[in-house]
């Protein structure tokens, strides 16, 4: 039995294929989801994805959203979605140098909450290309 | 052939008869049986609508005519190239769909697992409103037509309401056609300027959906319009104002006017071929909302995952609305294109029967000057024969009048 998970973004299909297992991030904590979990609807954190096919995982950074486990059929709907394999590292780590200065000069409610959401998404980029096991 | 020729063709004659020399005077008479046949062809040329007035020269017509062929090349490569991106907008608006179609069908199901009536979500609070963000979507490049300049009218029509109802507002300009814009008019304050992409992906509409979503939610716009241009045929496209914030819980999107449209009716339009032409098909699609599963359990608080969703139908509006807009832009330089390169066919039409025209009576100027110059020197020779017969005649009579 295995799972059939389908992660979608608003451009494209990410993911549609069967994997192992999942874990997912969410807000309130990471889950661990095995074939025949009992179905659940959570919302996702800006996070990593880790995939196991066989016994390799794969990482995927997740820009938030949502997802449900029914059946067997995992959909996660985020507004971005990268494979880890596919991120350049030296990109993303500028790209998190960057957050972190706008982070710095943001001044008032709104800039801070604006460099908050940047900052976090830069480094669950950075991770995900680290985190390979 | 200079111009200077021409001019002296449709001068009048006394002018003609001013020439000093015999051989001027020669060269130039069979020329005035010319202004004859060249009046009633200049006022031909002039009075044919759509050519220039009276260019001269051959080289100068033939390096219009040249420029001309060369802009027609690039107006219907400029043409096929939209038709071609036109199918790929199209492609990527079928490929958005798989997610929002999920989300409507989740949207729902939530809402009826709640009571929506009691939840507080930071995005869909309804506040009075004091200031309104408007979010402009434009074009990157030119040569499409009216596109950008109706949009751009429709933003300056909402602002000049607003400011009738006594609102503030700010605008979020999307593309560099509407960047310029406001650019040159300071008067109009302007949050951000952000630039499309060739094809709007998630990442664009992240940036907008951030811009706004901070904007909401710190309280310094009490609402969010869209406006972009609708695709509605490939001559025709309409520049429509959506409300974005606040969302709706159901998920429904709502015009200015207070016109709702279900989230689970879902628009999209395909580029197909009808009797050999291009044209664009609207096909409205209702998303089934199956029945939730009573067991299905919550992981976090149904008000989390509210909040959750939200975002994700925040950036899914604002993609489909940049990809419209794109998909609008594209048709309106189709035709833009199109229609240049039929005048440009014209155009080098009307100019090769001048230049043509021209050509011939250069050739029949020369054809007459040979000839007359050839009858000049015959008449010349006869002359000259005459006179020396006269003088010899003279000459022998002064001889046998000596006697």
């Amino acid at each position: 039995m295995t799972l059939n998970l389908c992660v979608l973004t608003p451009n494209r299909i990410v993911w549609d294929s069967e994997v192992k297992e999942i874990i997912l991030p969410t807000n309130s904590g990471q889950i661990g989801v095995l074939p025949n979990h009992a179905p659940i609807a959570a919302a996702v954190d800006i996070g990593i994805l880790r995939i196991r096919l066989k016994d390799q995982w794969l990482t995927m950074a997740l820009m938030g959203g949502f997802a449900r486990i029914n059946n067997n059929e995992i959909t996660v709907l985020v507004n971005d979605a990268e494979k880890g394999s596919d991120i350049d590292p030296q990109e993303a780590q500028e790209t998190l140098k960057i957050a972190e200065a706008n982070l710095n000069k943001a001044e008032g409610k709104r800039q801070k909450i604006e460099a908050n959401l940047a900052l976090r998404r830069a480094r669950t980029r950075v991770e995900a290309i680290n985190v390979i096991s | 052939m200079s111009c200077s020729n021409l001019t002296m063709l449709v001068s009048p004659k006394p002018s003609l008869s001013d020439a000093s020399t015999l051989s001027f005077r020669s060269v130039l008479n069979p020329f005035q049986q010319n202004p004859a046949t060249a009046a009633p062809a200049a006022p031909q040329r002039s009075s044919s609508p759509s050519s220039a007035p009276i260019q001269c020269g051959l080289r100068e017509l033939r390096t219009r005519i040249d420029s001309v062929k060369n802009t027609q090349k690039i107006t219907e490569a400029m043409k096929l190239v939209a038709a071609a991106k036109v199918r790929r907008a199209q492609e990527a608006v079928v490929n958005a769909r798989p997610f929002s179609e999920t989300l409507v069908e989740v949207l729902y199901n939530i809402n009826e697992q709640l009571q929506t009536d009691d939840i507080d979500i930071p995005l869909t609070k309804v506040r009075p409103v004091k200031k309104v963000a408007l979010v402009v979507c434009t074009g990157d490049r030119g040569l499409c037509g009216g596109f950008n300049n109706s949009i751009l009218k429709k933003a300056e029509a909402r602002i000049a309401e607003l400011k009738q109802l006594g609102l503030d507002y700010t605008v979020i300009s999307v593309g560099k056609k509407g960047n310029s814009y406001f650019i040159r008019r300071p008067y109009i304050p302007v949050d951000r300027f952000l630039e499309g992409g060739t094809l709007p992906t998630a990442k664009e509409a992240q940036a907008i959906a951030d811009d706004v979503f901070s904007l909401f939610v710190s309280e310094e716009v009490d609402k969010v319009e869209l406006l972009y241009t609708k695709f509605v045929s490939l001559v025709k496209s309409d520049p429509v104002i959506h409300t974005l914030l606040p969302l709706s819980p159901k998920g429904e999107i709502c015009d200015i006017n207070g016109v709702c449209i279900d989230a689970a009716e879902d628009e999209f339009f395909r580029l197909t071929t009808k009797e050999g032409k291009l044209t664009v098909e609207r096909d409205v699609v209702r998303t089934k909302t199956a029945d939730f599963e009573a067991i299905l359990q919550f992981e976090q608080d149904p008000v989390q995952i509210l909040d959750a969703l939200l975002p994700l139908y925040l950036n899914s509006q604002i993609l489909r609305a940049l990809q419209e807009s794109l998909a609008s832009e594209l048709a309106a330089r189709m035709s833009a294109m199109s229609s240049a390169t039929d005048n440009a066919i014209e155009l080098k039409k009307n100019l090769s029967i001048v230049y043509n025209r021209e050509r011939q009576a250069k050739i029949t100027g020369e054809i007459l000057e040979i000839v007359a110059g050839k009858e000049e020197e015959n008449d010349h020779r006869k002359r000259q024969d005459r006179k020396e017969e006269e003088q010899y005649l003279a000459h022998r009579f002064r001889g046998s009048f000596n006697y």
